[in-house]
């Protein structure tokens, strides 16, 4: 009898393994906002949607996040200053080319010049065609006046990416580097989907414009997959200007919610510039 | 051994010239000055490669040019002073092709 539970548990395992690959194929969770090199402060807004960003397609109803924070630090040296930013979000309807669903919007006054690290740790969305559920944690760096801060430091997240390449400062063309941690240790050979917002948002009407920038030639170019390392260390060349990101699938220490399994995702959004 | 030493010495001081200059190029003094609109101003300042302005002079001009406070930069690389009721102007002075001036006009809340 003693020795049928760790069967059990391994087969518990093996059953999430097999799943939770296929589990949070596409799905991104995003932290908008038009710019995030800002040579001034003042009042950035912003958009929290989980999406399908490059089709702009099927938008996912959000729940109250469990956290909504910012990390200012101005100069390396600097002291980091959390803000909770859970009270200020505005829910508001995000509309997608295929559908509406329930999002955020919040403008926030930012004053000093360095560093602004957006967190999200959204509520777990429970996705009825995998019967789990997934919480993709999202984190996505702002710079005022281009003094830098903390936008190399963790935040310390059950699941994150920590830029290796300052994620405000990319030209089109240029490597993103990131590290994936996982309870703040390297998430070797993590596996990662890339996507580039390939439509527009358009902030006045919480909406996707309906024209895309690119096409993709096969369905394996929609979701791009890469590798980490065994430090959890991915690198991807941006191949167009605009906002890109990246999702660690599964990485949380975190498998199970409301007794169901749960994918608990790092993810990480960069601009690049074309460079005139 | 003394010679060694000296060696040393040599050694440390080209590190240091070939280093110095190189550091002082690469990063570019940056200032940001506000309004707190209970009649002080606060600076902010930095450089692009995130080392501290900690102990910066901040130098506050009147309309003639003359010096009217002068401070440093603190810990947090931040500096507040009463703000002037006629013409001024803020140098933010990291020394040789890092300083900033600022004209008081442009310094809003």
């Amino acid at each position: 009898m003693q020795h049928r539970k760790p069967v059990a548990a391994i087969i518990a395992a093996l059953v999430l393994t097999l799943v939770l690959p296929g589990l949070a194929k596409a799905h991104f969770q995003m932290i908008y906002t038009p710019e995030i090199a800002l040579d001034k402060g003042g009042e950035v807004d912003m958009r929290l949607v989980f999406t399908h960003p490059f089709e702009a397609g099927h938008t996912m109803d959000m729940g109250a996040p469990e956290q909504f924070f910012m990390v200012f630090q101005r100069g390396a040296e600097g002291e980091p200053q959390k803000t909770d930013l859970k009270a200020n979000l505005t829910p508001i309807t995000w509309k997608s080319l295929t559908n509406s669903g329930k999002a955020f919007a919040i403008k926030q006054k930012l004053r000093s010049p360095g560093d602004y690290v957006f967190a999200l740790v959204p509520a777990p969305y429970f996705e009825p065609e995998e019967k789990a559920y997934m919480q993709q944690i999202t984190k996505m760096v702002l710079n005022v006046g281009g003094i830098p801060g903390n936008w190399d430091k963790p935040l310390g997240l059950p699941a994150e990416i920590v830029p290796l390449a300052k994620p405000y400062g990319l030209y089109a063309g240029n490597v993103f580097v990131g590290q994936v941690l996982a309870d703040g240790k390297p998430a070797s050979n993590a596996e990662i989907e890339v996507e580039f917002l390939n439509h527009a948002p358009a902030m006045a009407s919480n909406s996707f414009e309906k024209k895309a920038a690119v096409t993709a030639p096969h369905d394996c170019f929609v979701t791009q997959t890469i590798k980490a390392d065994a430090n959890g260390v991915f690198v991807y060349a941006m191949p167009k200007a605009g906002w890109w990101g990246f999702a660690a699938l599964g990485v949380g220490p975190v498998k199970e919610f409301d007794g169901k399994p749960m994918s608990q995702d790092a993810l990480i959004w960069v601009k690049s510039v074309d460079m005139k | 051994m003394i010679v060694k030493m000296k060696m040393r010495v040599v050694l440390v001081i080209a590190a240091l010239a070939l280093a110095l200059p190189g550091a002082a190029l690469a990063h570019t003094a940056l200032c940001t000055c506000f309004d707190n609109a209970d009649g002080t101003i606060t600076c902010e300042g930095g450089f692009s490669d995130g080392s501290s302005a900690s102990g910066v002079a901040l130098i506050v001009k009147d309309g003639s040019g003359k010096v009217i406070e002068q401070g440093a930069m603190d810990k947090t690389s931040k500096y507040t002073f009463k703000k002037p009721e006629s013409a001024y102007m803020v140098v933010f002075d990291a020394g040789e092709g890092h300083k900033i001036e600022i004209d008081g006009k442009k310094i809003l809340e």
